[in-house]
Order: structure tokens, then C-alpha cells, then sequence
């Protein structure tokens, strides 16, 4: 299965694009997500930068709520990652 | 309407005084508190040029909704609140945040206008990628949304 990520904040150095397409096995939630996205971290360049990303970011489902390690993904599914925020 | 809250795009449109002080004018209430936050130019040792603010703008907007709401329960349901955020590529000296209360009395201007702001940091999905004047950048840590119980 794929599913849609969008990117925010730090998480934009893993890609120039805003949405990334990532394929997971079928039946994956998120922390399947967070695992494969650790594995994508480690190969590039980005693993200083980036090393904490996967355990401190949450993660909105296409109705901007939070959704938990347990929560299951839909194939085609659009999630945002929301690494730590900090604005004003 | 006693409420205005709204992400403003860099390369669209600025944060204005002046709209908000027209906004949250009125004769019910004789207290009115400003609260304006610029990008300023060190951060940590740092010399800052600009800040670049990225946002989910759907839901800061819904954010931005929910913490005005409580703040208006909290302290005064009469308060007319405007509250706008900066996104893009912001320059040293201009505003990224403006909010504007007004509120029957000054204690309640103040303390709605502190609530907001500090709400905001813990609770609105927005982050800074700070640009430096030796060309490179940086984006800043913050506070984490994912459920605390299960950061291991």
C-alpha cells in the first residue's frame, strides 16, 4: 500500500517536494510509518538534522486531529507530520 | 462579530495595526491591549536576517478559534479578540504575530491577551526556520503534539 505525507516545518529537508509518497506494507499504521520514515532518515544525509524526528513529531489525519501509534492506514490516505511546533 | 483570526501570507498581504485597532474598538469596552511580535535580529549568539514560518493552515485556523474561545470563557465573554500569524519569508523588524483585545476592564485585557500568545506555542501548528547572515538556516526545536504516553 502508499499512502500521501504531507510535510511540515523540519520535516521539508527529507524532501523538496510538500507531499511524499511513501509504500508500507498492507495493514501498516503509524508506527509502521515511523519506522520506515527512521529507515528513510538513515540513508541520507539528514540523520543529524533529522534524528529525533520520528520519535517527537505527531501526526493529523486528513481531518487535522492527532492519531495515535495504533491508528491503521488506508491505502491512498493523505497524513500530515507535524514535528514539534513553536510559532508566535 | 468579536472575533478575527486569520494566517497571513507573506507574499499576499501584511499584518495590520491599524486593522486590528479598528477591529476590537468598541464603546462597551474601555480597555485595550496589544500584544505585537516582531522577528528580531539574534537568536542564541545568532544574527538573524529572517524567519521563514511555515503553518497547517487549517488547523492553526481551528486552533486559533479554540484557545480565543476559552480565553473569552475565562476571563470575559464581552472581549473582541483579533489575532493574526505570519506565514512565509518574514524580514528583521516586521511583525509575525498581532493580537488585539479589547475587554471591559485592563486586567482582563492583559490576561487574554498572555493566555492567547502562550496557548498559541503549545497548541498551534506552526514552526521557524530562522535564516542567518552567514547564509545558512535553521529550524528551530519546539514543543511536541505527539501523545506523551507514547514518547518512550
Amino acid at each position: 500500500m502508499k499512502i500521501k505525507l504531507k510535510l511540515y516545518g523540519s520535516s521539508k529537508m527529507l524532501s523538496d517536494k510538500e507531499i511524499l509518497s511513501i509504500e508500507l506494507p498492507n495493514n501498516s499504521n503509524i508506527e509502521t510509518l515511523r519506522k520506515v520514515l527512521s529507515k528513510i532518515i538513515s540513508k541520507k544525509y539528514l540523520k543529524k538534522n533529522l534524528q529525533n524526528l520520528c520519535k517527537t513529531s505527531a501526526f493529523f489525519s486528513e481531518d487535522d486531529e492527532v492519531i495515535n501509534d495504533n491508528y491503521k492506514l488506508k491505502n491512498k490516505e493523505l497524513i500530515s507530520i507535524i514535528p514539534p511546533i513553536g510559532g508566535g | 462579530m468579536t472575533l478575527h483570526t486569520a494566517i497571513v501570507n507573506a507574499e499576499e498581504d501584511k499584518i495590520s495595526l491599524e486593522k486590528a485597532k479598528e477591529f476590537i474598538i468598541s464603546k462597551k469596552n474601555g480597555a485595550e491591549s496589544i500584544f505585537i511580535g516582531r522577528v528580531r535580529n539574534e537568536n542564541s549568539g545568532k544574527r538573524v536576517t529572517a524567519v521563514t514560518y511555515d503553518a497547517h493552515d487549517q488547523a492553526v485556523i481551528k486552533s486559533f478559534q479554540s484557545i480565543c474561545a476559552d480565553a473569552k470563557t475565562k476571563f470575559n465573554k464581552s472581549s473582541s479578540i483579533f489575532l493574526e500569524h505570519a506565514k512565509g519569508y518574514i524580514p528583521v523588524g516586521e511583525i509575525s504575530i498581532l493580537i488585539a483585545v479589547s475587554s471591559g476592564h485592563r486586567d482582563e485585557a492583559f490576561k487574554i491577551c498572555r493566555y492567547i500568545l502562550e496557548e498559541i506555542k503549545h497548541k498551534s501548528p506552526i514552526w521557524k526556520k530562522e535564516h542567518y547572515t552567514e547564509g545558512n538556516e535553521e529550524w528551530l526545536p519546539g514543543h511536541s503534539l505527539r501523545p506523551k504516553e507514547e514518547i518512550k
